[in-house]
This record gives C-alpha cells, structure tokens and sequence, in this order.
C-alpha cells in the first residue's frame, strides 16, 4: 500500500466489534478513509495440512472446525465432493434432510451476522431479539443431528441420523414461531429510522467494483450480481428456489439480503419438511480414489473443496477456497474508501461479514 | 412537581411485584435436552474387545479400550472427545450410550462397518520386522514369533520371508496402527475404510 499519509490508523486485532481478530489500517484524512489494507494471518490454523492423510471420518470432522458458524456447509462440500469423486449415490431422503440441516445453519448464520452489524451500529436491542431467533433456530439443530456447532450430520452415502416424528412436528411448529418475529425484526431494521442513517448509501459497492473484486455470497447478491450457487445444486432445483438479489449495494442492502434469505430459507425448509421422500438414509459406498473441485453455497458465498483422495478414501490433497477471503478484500479496498467516519468502517466491515477463521483456516 | 414525580418513582421502585421479583426470582435451571450428544456413557452391556470404538474414533486419545475389574471395558476421556458420536454407533454391542443414538439407530438400522487394509511401501521397507513383531495379532497367533519377524506360522497377519516384507492375512488386520508407530521408515500405512450402511444389507 503506498503511504499518503504518515500514520495509518489501525483498527484492531482486538477491537469490540471484531468477532475473530484482523487488523485492518485506514490511511485517514481527517475522518475520511483515503486507503485502507488488511493485515491477516493471527489465528492460522494450517487445517489443511492436518487433513492430509486421513480417511473421510477424520477429514469430516475437521473440515466443520474450518468455521465454527457455518460448519453444516463445510462438512457438506467435503462429503459431497468425496461422493461425487467416488460415484456413491445419495438416497432422496438424505439429499432433503441435507438441505433442512443446511438451511438451518444458513438461518442461525445470517441472524448471527445481522446482530454483529446492529451490535456494531449500536443497535444492541435488535441485535438481541436476533440471537433469541437465533437460538430457537440452533435448538432445531441439535433436535435434528444432536449437537449445535459441529453437527456431524452428513456422511458419504447419507446422513447419520433420520429425522424422528416428533421432530417434524416441532421443526415446522418453531418455524411457524419465528416467522413473524423475524418479519417484525425485518421490518424494525428496515423502518428505523436512525437505523436508515447509519446504513443506506454508506459503504456502497457498485457491481462493477463488486466484479473486480470477486464478491461472493449475500454482498455481491446485494450490489446487484445475481450469483447463488444453490440454483446449481440438483436438490435445490427439485424443491425450486430463487436468489434474493437487491441493487443498492450498501449496508443497508446487504443486512437486508440476508434478511431475506432467513424468510427465504424458513420456506426452503417448510417445502423440504412437506416433501420429504420416504425411504433409507444411508446408500452404502465406499470412498476412492479421485480428484475433484467441489462448490457449494456457504451462508457468506461460494466455498470451493479441492479434493484429491488414494484408493483407500484417504486425502492425499486438499485445499480449500472460502468465501470471506473476497468479501474482504472488496471491503477494505472498494466499501470503505470514502467513508466519512470511522465508526462507519467498523460497521462497513461487518456488513459484508468477515469470518477470519474461514479465511485464514 | 418535583416532588410528585419523585414519590412516582420511589413507589414504582418499591412495588411488590417488583420487589419480590428482584429477591426471589428463579430462572429455569439450564438442563441438557435428551436428545444432545454428550461424551458417551457406558451401558450394563459387556464389552467383547472388538476396538471398534477405538478404530474409528476421529479424535487422537479420546477412547481406549482397558482392562480393568476382571473385564474390558472402554474409557473415554473427556477433554480429547470431541463428542462426534461414531464410537457409539458403531460399536457391535451397544456398549456405549449418549443422547439418543442408541434408540434412533436402532429404529433407522444403520451400522458402520470398517475394514482395514496393509500397505507397504517396498522401496523404504528395510525388512528390520518391527511391524511383525510389535503387532498384537501376531503376537496372539504366534508368540514364538522371532525378533526379526520370521515366523513358521502361516496365520499371522505379515512375516519376514526371504528377506521381504510378507502380508498373508490383511483380514485379520484390527486396524490399531501399531506397526505404523514402530516403523522407522514410515513404509506400512494401514487404512482405516469406514462405510455407512442401513438395513440387513451389511
């Protein structure tokens, strides 16, 4: 980054309204961000390089603690990628089962990520209603694969555990609940007016800079760029959905797209629960040897497995592409410039929800 | 004024509702719901020493199957588990138990099933027989077994032959990967190859 001024100001590692630390260095005239870089890599975890060389029920377990809020995604690329190197056939149950645990965790994902940007406008009451949502919907999670942050649910060939009447009847019961309090939490956001000043036309990130960045996910859905991958994914195509796409290209825009995709998956999981295909769980199979490139939609955007197994299901290769890693740079070098205070870098930065522990893994 | 809005506000401060609610509120006591996954407990069951749990643990140390009191039994430790579940589901004999995995896997009829597989690496094996000799099968078949890892017994799992590394039963492999620890060329691998299965199919 070339200096133009003398002292860049820094915000973070540790910062109140930093989740995961990252360091990010406005150069500021006055108030105003002229420049601003981030500095990654305080949380490393060389995952990868710990995946290589284990069989699938060691490589699944870690490929959840990649990120911890959006583990169900991670554990379905990996597994879906495995099945599709090795040819292993899912049964229609399972494929709809994999879809109503992923759209949860896409539901507790999102709300996380709404109450990180009020918390950080200062808007703590919301942000608080968010996480009571927030937890009703990780209840539903434990209720369906037994654990609430790393799930375990989705083996080659099937998912772990089938989902029991009662749990039915209480899935749909609980999303009838939190239905109209996330509405009424929708409409609070929108409506607010001292909300509305602190996030429309701030941090905008048109769709030109958004494509020269490469945004991924909600923030690039929110400049405009009609990207979703679950449109690709053949049990989402059964069950029909279309992506939420907005054009404002603010904070305000991509607080509200993932407001929309939490409606937008409650629905998701209600046509799943309503056509749920009876039949087995689990097909049998055994993993091979391959090597594949795997994508799947994560709550943050397109997440990328690079597989390369021996003939005894074991990873030889592995890399994997995150979402967040985008979303960061088209924060810092494109939303932030020209913001006219700092309190709105912090609050830019989280709207396009930086998870580090994904991108630094 | 004043003083009215002051009289206002030590007798809503004050009201009973309040006052009792503040010194003797109870919150509901926090309880782990049946269905969580909690680090598995055993059951009355016996435990026939199969190392099912064992092999396909995830977590390095978390499970290890003990003799103790007469009997085998697994033992897990709770800060290395990592509370995934599959001990308990695949073990043969219910031995283990948490949340509701038992009765659900009883009504799905799912299993897993593992097989194990000896890959030596001809080029870096030096034929010093450490694996033969360190493994726990081939200690059980042939405790005569030399320390080079000649054996005349024709059930063991791998030998020394004529100066080459010999694996004659694979199937009778545990999977426990102690030839791989005492290796010292890292030339056998052993590999665990787990499959989910539901129904009487397995």
């Amino acid at each position: 980054m070339k200096k133009v001024v003398d002292v860049s100001f820094p915000i973070g590692p540790v910062h109140p309204c930093w989740k995961e630390p990252v360091r990010l260095k406005c150069e500021t005239k006055g108030e105003k961000v002229l420049q601003a870089e981030v500095e990654l890599g305080y949380m490393k975890k060389g995952i990868e390089r710990i995946m290589r060389g284990r069989p699938w029920q060691e490589v699944m377990f870690l490929a959840e603690r990649v990120c911890g809020i959006c583990s169900v995604i991670h554990n379905m690329v990996f597994i879906e990628g495995m099945e599709a190197m090795s040819g292993i056939p899912v049964p229609p149950r399972a494929a709809y089962l994999r879809v109503i645990a992923n759209e949860l965790d896409r539901i507790q994902s999102h709300l996380l990520a709404n109450f990180s940007y009020c918390y950080t406008i200062e808007h703590e009451t919301l942000g608080m209603y968010l996480l009571n949502v927030r937890e009703k919907a990780m209840d539903l999670l434990e209720r369906l694969t037994g654990a609430r942050v790393n799930k375990a649910y989705m083996i080659p060939g099937g998912v772990r555990f089938d989902l029991q009447a009662e749990d039915h009847v209480i899935i749909s019961s609980t999303l009838d609940q939190i239905e109209p309090d996330i509405m009424r939490y929708t409409r609070m956001f929108s409506e607010g007016p001292l909300i509305g000043l602190r996030s429309r036309g701030i941090g905008i990130l048109s769709e030109v800079h958004a494509r020269e960045a490469h945004a991924v996910g909600p923030t690039a859905r929110a400049s405009g760029i009609r990207t979703d991958l679950r449109t690709q994914h053949p049990t989402y195509q059964k069950i029909g959905f279309s992506p939420v796409v907005r054009t404002e290209g603010d904070n305000f825009a991509r607080v509200m797209v993932r407001f929309q995709e939490v409606a937008e998956s409650i629905g998701i999981i209600r046509r799943c629960l309503d056509g749920l295909p009876e039949g087995l769980i689990r097909s049998g199979g055994v993993c091979g040897a391959g090597t594949i490139t795997h994508r799947g939609e994560a709550p943050r955007g397109e997440l990328t497995y690079y597989l390369k197994a021996d003939e005894y299901g074991r990873i030889v290769d592995i890399s994997i592409q995150t979402p967040s890693i985008m979303n960061i740079e088209a924060s810092a070098h494109y939303m932030i410039i020209g913001a006219t205070s700092l309190a709105d870098v912090t609050s830019t930065f989280i709207s396009a929800d930086p998870c580090i522990a994904c991108t630094e893994r | 004024m004043g003083f009215a809005s002051f009289a206002w506000y030590l007798k809503e401060f004050f009201r009973r509702e309040w006052v009792a609610k503040f010194l003797f509120v109870k919150t509901a006591p926090l309880v782990t719901p049946p269905f969580f996954r909690d680090v598995p407990t055993l059951t009355e069951k016996e435990c026939s020493h199969c190392r099912a749990c064992m092999m396909i643990c995830p977590a390095p140390g978390a499970i290890e199957v003990v003799h103790g009191g007469g009997v085998w039994h697994p033992e897990i430790y709770r800060g290395h588990c990592i509370r995934c579940g599959l001990c308990v589901e695949t073990c043969p004999e219910t031995v283990l138990a948490s949340g509701r995995i038992l009765s659900v896997q009883e009504a799905d009829g799912t299993s897993f099933d593992a097989t194990y597989y000896i890959q030596v690496d001809q080029t870096k094996c030096m034929r010093c027989g450490n694996c033969c000799v360190s493994c726990p099968v081939n200690k059980e078949v042939d405790p005569q077994m030399g320390s080079g890892g000649y054996s005349s017994n024709d059930e063991v799992i791998m030998r020394i032959e004529a100066g080459k590394h010999h694996v004659i039963h694979e199937d009778r492999c545990v999977g426990c990967k102690t030839c791989e620890n005492t290796c010292p060329n890292t030339a056998i691998r052993v590999a665990r190859v787990v499959t989910a299965h539901q129904g009487e199919a397995t």
